[in-house]
């Protein structure tokens, strides 16, 4: 169905496949395709599973991962046997008899994940569970202890956030920050917030700005402005998650649930600020530069295929403390507050200087503000 | 008939104008309307941002009607006091024989017209600083002397729209204050290089596209 058709045909498999040379069903030709072998490291484990939710789609473009899956017998039947080889691994390891207590524990943590609810439905016993099992389970994988919290929302508490663009001068330092504070993958280079230098005398032009400088800053000419995840108070992404792994927060925060999210990327679609982002890949951090001071919601390590974005660190933002991209800030063009607090210096800004947001018009009401000075 | 029709067509209106109003999960028409509404009820949260503070140590002011934090300034100048060595009157410590100090200080502020040392210091009084009018200020509150002339941005700053909060977002305010991140005696910033490449860079170096 790699022609020029751009409607949907079900292909229940009449016309007879051609056979890739020398090869399975699943379509690789070499290494196994999950369904050969019996006895999977760990890892390969977790390969598997994550190959059998979004597989191939990787590698194909937006109207091929829709509409160009084959479901023939063999390729569900494949599917389904990848999820079920998870369970029945975990089953067979903690009713084994000689399979050791580590392990055992670690396919009980599995297990119990694996069939968790949504966080967001989770009571706060449930959650303290959750969060508990995690730790364990790092500490029964790497031997190092974390800190991972499931702090709720604060009554009295609205996040809010003013970004000065007279004042930002293009440094990078939030986004080293922001990358160090939230564990984001360093291979793909994962950065929740863009810098876009812009020239002077131009205006707001996202298509002629330049998100891509590398010379000495501020330029001549020019100002810059910085974007992330606005969190909205009337959302779009969370109205198309169709699993529900996405909403608002009471104190205004947009978050995930990684281990709820399918990876389906409706999100990414409807934010109008590009605000969020895909792990193509299995992130990578290394072992030392690992913040382990974590929240559930916020910077633990997330997975191969779930969608990720800033949420104002609220691994920080809950203890009172600021964002790291605020405290990194070297021109104090970002501030960040409560916009309950009538007394709070974020209220200050938004009541005393010109504020304006981004695509106003489209009813979205992000909770960040730019200004000048 | 036609009554019929009328009365059932401002019944509709009625129904939908009624309903408009209501959108059923929010209880707000707009982002500042809920705002307004919830902080009318506002009481303060329990948690404090001292923990953040570090080693901070924090004075108190007040101007106007704002009272925040700000970092305690003597205790960080070297040199302080400065009648250690201004024992003896300027004309004598400036002459040949005598040992050079502050020679890193050029005064890049303003021009010759406006501003020079006496400006801001007091040759009789080396320990505190001074007003345009010959006032006394302390060292711990040097931003009044930078409020004579930027009136703007010590309006902005009392409110927080300038400079840099210290810690957390929660109560009670710290905020640095002008010399923290301005040298006094050269005030604006120079240009340096960005502390990270942007990703696309980072993509382009790989494939060998970009140095």
């Amino acid at each position: 169905m790699s022609d020029n058709k751009k409607w949907y045909s079900l292909d229940l498999n009449f016309k007879k496949k051609k056979e890739t040379s020398g090869s399975c069903g699943c379509g690789k030709t070499s290494g196994g395709c999950g369904s050969h072998n019996n006895e999977m490291t760990d890892d390969a484990f977790l390969e598997a599973a994550v190959n059998a939710s979004i597989g191939d789609e990787v590698r194909k473009d937006g109207f091929d991962q829709v509409f160009d899956v084959k479901m023939d017998r063999r390729s569900a039947f494949k599917k389904l046997t990848a999820s079920l080889l998870i369970g029945a691994g975990a089953v067979s390891t903690s009713c084994s008899v000689v399979t050791g207590d580590d392990s055992k524990e670690k396919a009980q943590i599995d297990w119990e994940e694996q069939f968790k609810g949504n966080y967001k439905l989770m009571s706060d016993k449930e959650k303290k569970g959750t969060v508990e099992r995690l730790m364990r389970s790092y500490e029964l994988r790497t031997g190092k202890n974390i800190s991972m919290t499931s702090e709720n929302a604060k009554e009295d508490v609205l996040f809010g956030y003013a970004f000065n663009i007279s004042k930002c001068q293009g440094y990078m330092d939030c986004v080293n920050a922001c990358i160090e504070e939230n564990n984001q993958d360093r291979n793909s280079q994962m950065q929740y917030i863009r810098i876009h230098e812009m020239k002077d005398g131009n205006g707001f032009k996202f298509d002629e700005a330049d998100d891509n400088y590398y010379h000495e800053v501020p330029a001549e000419g020019h100002f810059y402005m910085g974007t992330q995840c606005f969190h909205c108070d009337n959302p779009p992404c969370v109205e198309v998650c169709p699993v529900q792994a996405t909403w608002r927060e009471d104190d205004g925060l947009v978050v995930i649930d990684y281990d709820w999210c399918v990876g389906c990327r409706y999100c990414m679609a409807a934010c109008p600020y590009d605000g969020r982002r895909f792990n193509w890949s299995k992130p990578e951090v290394p072992e030392a530069e690992i913040n382990k001071n974590q929240h559930y919601l916020g910077n633990r390590m997330r997975k191969k295929g779930v969608m990720e974005k800033c949420t104002f660190c609220v691994q920080r933002s809950r203890k009172g403390q600021n964002p790291a991209c605020v405290e990194a800030c070297p021109t104090g063009a970002r501030i960040f507050g409560n916009l309950l607090d009538p007394n709070s210096t974020i209220r200050w800004v938004l009541e005393n200087k010109k504020v304006f947001r981004l695509k106003e018009d489209l009813g979205t009401e992000p909770k960040f503000w730019y200004f000048m000075d | 008939m036609n009554r019929k029709k009328d009365i059932y067509i401002l019944a509709c209106l009625f129904a939908v104008t009624f309903y408009s109003c209501k959108h059923g999960e929010g209880e707000y028409h707009s982002l500042h309307d809920k705002i307004e509404a919830e902080s009318k009820t506002y009481h303060d949260t329990t948690m404090t941002s001292e923990a953040f503070f570090n080693d901070i140590k924090t004075i108190e002011i007040t101007e106007g009607v704002h009272t925040f934090l700000i970092p305690e300034r003597k205790g960080q100048i070297k040199s302080y006091a400065c009648i250690e060595c201004h024992t003896e009157s300027l004309d004598k410590l400036k002459s040949k024989d005598m040992k050079k100090a502050h020679w890193d200080i050029n005064l890049v502020h303003a021009d010759k017209n406006t501003m020079n040392c006496a400006t801001c210091h007091n040759g009789n009084d080396m320990n505190n600083l001074n007003t345009l009018t010959g006032n006394t200020v302390d060292f711990n509150s040097s931003y009044k002397l930078c409020a004579q002339c930027h009136s703007s941005q010590f309006e902005d700053w009392k409110g927080g729209a300038h400079g840099k909060r210290i810690g957390g977002w929660v109560p009670p305010r710290a905020s640095f204050t002008c010399v923290n991140c301005h040298n006094p005696h050269s005030p604006s910033f120079e240009t340096r290089w960005p502390s990270r490449f942007n990703t696309e860079q980072i993509e382009e170096s790989h494939e060998g596209l970009a140095q």
